[in-house]
């Protein structure tokens, strides 16, 4: 089993470095040595994760320990079925995702380094799930992030994507001190960086409640930042410029869901310091409301996707903060897939399109590709939480789970859960909404003036989407087997309540939606903009300005301060010069009385010295 | 008469030629300052000669000497003065000045190479 | 040293006293003087004042080339000089630079230097002239074509470089003229 973790670990960056060093000299090889390398790492995965799944006792080694420091920083693997689960999630999708981008960048001369940097993304994913050591979990995820930067400037001749790669790092950096200073107050607060003995040491110790309030508050920001929740829900959209794979990859299924694997494996510290909880708690409340309104009114089929994600990552906060731990991975899990599916099945669209992300410039093409139709519209359906589909099993479960907090709980403030529960209810029904609006908009109607000809997506590009979307289908059946998540998690996740009345508000959703389409057509609430909180402003004007103006400040102290020594030693040799240039006038009478005058004053200081 | 008399004389002549050198503007006025000079330096030689009754002779024998050469410097110098003149135009020795030393930046005002900068209206 | 024999002496120290004073006061009017032609002939007369002076000093030939070379070829040539740069004749207010003063104390420096070095070391030393040997052209002549004859030759040769380089320079033409 050592061995095993250890192939988990190391497969993805032998994989990233293999194809770098071989890549460049030919492209043939850089897909076979990266799917396969993928693929190597699928099959280590899956056979570690379903050893662990619903497991009693969890896998936990230390391999690799410091010597000189105290606490040691270790590099140390724990596996347990949270663990397990996202193994299984984040190989599975990188996995397909080399599949797909075969086909999506087939013609794209940076494929070898793109495809090294996915290998690379998916060995931090991996680093970060496994890990137990916190030091190595931050430089896991840290890398993450380091990944996600070079894949979304991708097309770095596009000016967006720089940007948005720039503001996608920078805004994930900032929060990611949250998670430096975390670890250094718990280290010092436990002497140990080791997660499960930091968990351990809570649960056994009975702290009084919200002792841990600092080391959960800063766990808190970091996550709110790489998952993009207000106020630092800004980088998502910006991210779209990204090949499609990626944003399928990195900002749907992984690394933004990185966050809340944090919170979950953490769960104990958090448990201890309710006051967190109750901040993602309101922080959950009002990302999940606002990305769905700005999802409702987006006419970019990615940016519909972004938002949605940002939207389905506050529903798993929610789920944490009302304490359904299980309901919150389980949604995790289900997310991943489905909003995978969903990315993957937009880059068909796109893709068939000629490469226009805009919904206006699609329409009626649900005859014209078949397969990338149906695989979405499941893709849709779970997300709307559609009976049998898995959303509608674990959106509702989060749900009941959110209720039950509000009415008999007692970690979150009451009026913060009360109000969680009202937007999560509100948001599945603009869910809904928005699901129904982009699924007429790209498959129905008619197709727009001037579309380019239609041509569906290579088989390499829709086998993915298939296999993407079994389990969104049929996971349903699976999660709602107890005890799949570790045998202390096993409470029941299906309330026949809850889920009759999230079906009546979704039929009912949906049915407005389409009348609304049948009597206005594509504009079915107008050109209705939602005003953003100027949190890009706030961050313009405390953040870009002083950072420029300390910018200018710095290249006018190198010019004027530093430079003007330099040039100062110019031109005070050039002022020497020229004073001593008056000595040569080229008048010789001139010159001549000098000599005498000199000649005169040895001829005094001969005599006076003789 | 004392010795000191004559060399006196070649000394307070001698000035009055260095005065002539340093503060007369035409060229030909300067040579004549350096003949007054050159008279001093003689009447030097001749004073010692007299005094020390070489019998050598070599005091009046430079005192020769100096006025052959006086004469073949005067008539070399006078040349020039009259080459310069064609080419100036003038023998003003203060306006005489393309020795100078120049600053680097005036080299570009310039047009041609040969110009001269302290009379940019005489043209050779 | 025999002791000085009366009057005889007495007028060659007056009539060298007399000529020292011309000698020295044309010169002034050389240096000074605002019509240059004017000053070519004070020239003249410094330069016989000092031909006077070495025959008081007992140079007969030298006082007689003087004359012959200094006054008759170079202030000939002088004045020639001055004629062909077309000098302005008649009373000119610039002929000294602005620098007057400056030369001047420089001047007078070194005069001062000068005469007090010659005063100082010379205070107590005689020419005596009653006896002394006439630089004749006899004895001017077997001196230097006898001991002196290799510097002579030279001085000969350098007068014929005088001479080409004269006429080099004069032939010179620069562009533009015949």
């Amino acid at each position: 089993m050592n061995e095993v973790v250890l192939a988990v670990l190391a497969v993805p960056f032998a994989t990233a470095l293999v194809t770098v060093l071989i890549g460049h000299h030919s492209t043939g090889a850089a897909k076979g040595i990266s799917v396969g390398g993928s693929a190597i790492g699928l099959v280590l995965a899956w056979a570690l994760a379903l050893a662990h799944l619903g497991a009693a006792e969890p896998f936990s080694r230390v391999f690799a320990s410091t010597d000189g420091i105290a606490p040691p920083i270790e590099l140390a693997a724990y596996v347990d079925p949270l663990c397990a689960a996202m193994l299984l999630l984040a190989t599975t999708v990188a996995f397909l995702v080399q599949v797909y981008s075969l086909g999506y960048l087939e013609h794209d001369p940076r494929y070898p380094s793109y495809t090294a940097l996915v290998s690379l993304f998916t060995g931090a994913m991996v680093t970060v799930v496994t890990a137990d050591d916190l030091w190595m979990l931050l430089v896991g995820w840290e890398l993450m992030g380091a990944c996600s930067y070079f894949l979304i400037a991708h097309h770095w001749e596009l000016a967006d994507a720089r940007a948005g790669a720039v503001k996608a790092f920078l805004i994930t950096r900032t929060a990611d001190l949250g998670l430096l200073f975390a670890i250094f107050v718990l280290g010092q607060r436990f002497g140990s960086y080791r997660i499960s003995t930091i968990m351990a040491a809570i649960v056994d110790g009975a702290l009084p409640r919200d002792e841990l309030w600092l080391p959960a508050l800063l766990v808190a920001v970091a996550v709110m930042g790489k998952s993009a929740q207000v106020p630092f829900h800004t980088w998502l959209p910006d991210a779209m410029p990204g090949p499609t794979p990626i944003s399928a990859l990195i900002h749907a299924a992984t690394m933004v869901a990185a966050g809340v694997f944090l919170v979950a494996r953490m769960y104990p510290l958090f448990l201890s310091a309710p006051s967190a909880l109750t901040l993602l708690a309101g922080v959950a409340a009002v990302t999940m409301f606002l990305a769905a309104l700005y999802a409702l009114v987006s006419s970019d089929l990615k940016r519909v996707l972004a938002w949605s994600t940002v939207s389905q990552l506050a529903y798993m906060f929610g789920a944490l903060a009302a304490g359904a731990w299980s309901a919150a991975v389980l949604h995790l899990m289900a997310h991943g897939a489905f909003k995978a599916l969903l990315f993957l099945a937009a880059g068909s669209v796109v893709h068939a399109v000629g490469g226009s992300t805009s919904m206006d410039a699609m329409g009626g093409l649900r005859d014209k590709v078949p397969d990338t139709f149906v695989t979405m519209t499941i893709g849709f359906a779970a997300l709307a939480g559609v009976v049998p589909l898995v959303g509608f099993f674990t959106k509702d479960a989060v749900i009941h789970a959110a209720y039950e907090e509000a009415a008999h709980g007692r970690l979150v403030w009451p009026w913060v859960a009360w109000l969680l529960l009202a937007s999560m209810v509100l948001t599945a029904v603009l869910t809904v909404a928005y699901s129904m609006r982009a699924w007429l908009l790209v498959f129905f109607g008619d197709a727009p003036r001037g579309a380019v000809e239609v041509h569906d997506a290579p088989a390499v590009m829709r086998v993915p989407l298939v296999l993407l979307a079994i389990p969104t289908a049929l996971g349903g059946l699976v999660l709602i087997v107890p005890g799949i998540l570790g045998p202390d998690r096993d409470e029941n996740l299906f309330h026949a309540s809850t889920s009759v009345l999230m079906t009546v508000l979704v039929v009912a959703s949906g049915t407005v939606v389409v009348w609304l389409w049948s009597r206005r057509g594509r504009e079915m609430w107008g050109r209705v903009s939602v005003p953003h909180p100027p949190i890009d402003v706030v961050y313009e004007r405390a953040l870009v300005r002083p950072v420029h103006g300390l910018a200018a400040l710095v290249r006018a102290g190198d010019r004027d301060v530093i430079d003007a020594y330099a040039d100062g030693a110019a031109a005070s040799t050039r002022g020497v010069g020229w004073l001593f240039r008056r000595a040569q006038n080229g008048s010789v009478q001139g010159y001549l009385m000098v000599v005498v005058v000199g000649a005169a004053a040895i001829a005094v200081a001969a005599g006076v010295l003789a | 008469m004392p010795l000191w008399w004559p060399l006196l004389v070649a000394s307070l002549l001698f000035a009055i030629g260095v005065y002539g050198v340093l503060v007369r503007r035409n060229a030909v006025l300067v040579l004549m300052g350096v003949e007054l000079m050159l008279n001093a330096v003689n009447i030097n030689f001749v004073a010692f000669d007299a005094q020390l009754r070489d019998v050598l002779h070599g005091g009046q024998t430079f005192a020769l000497f100096i006025i052959v050469i006086a004469a073949a410097e005067i008539g070399l110098a006078l040349a020039i003065v009259l080459l310069v003149f064609r080419t100036h135009g003038h023998i003003e020795v203060d306006d005489l000045r393309e020795l100078a030393d120049r600053d680097v930046g005036d080299l570009d005002k310039l047009d041609h190479p040969g110009e001269r900068l302290d009379h940019p209206g005489r043209v050779s | 040293m025999t002791p000085s024999t009366g009057s005889g002496t007495g007028w060659v120290e007056a009539v060298f006293l007399l000529l020292s004073l011309v000698a020295l006061g044309s010169a002034l009017l050389v240096v000074t003087a605002s019509n240059m032609v004017h000053a070519a002939l004070w020239l003249v007369v410094t330069l016989g004042s000092v031909a006077g002076i070495y025959l008081v000093l007992a140079a007969e030939f030298v006082a007689w080339v003087q004359v012959l070379i200094y006054v008759g070829a170079v202030v000939v040539l002088l004045l020639f000089a001055l004629m062909l740069t077309r000098a302005p004749t008649g009373r000119q207010d610039d002929l000294d630079a602005r620098r007057a003063l400056p030369a001047a104390a420089v001047a007078v420096l070194v005069a001062a230097l000068l005469g007090a070095t010659v005063v100082a070391g010379f205070h107590d030393v005689r020419i005596d002239l009653d006896d002394a040997v006439v630089g004749s052209a006899e004895t001017t002549g077997t001196t230097v074509f006898t001991m002196w004859v290799l510097p002579f030759e030279v001085l000969s040769v350098l007068l014929l470089a005088a001479l080409v380089g004269a006429i080099v320079l004069s032939r010179l033409r620069t562009d533009g003229e015949t």
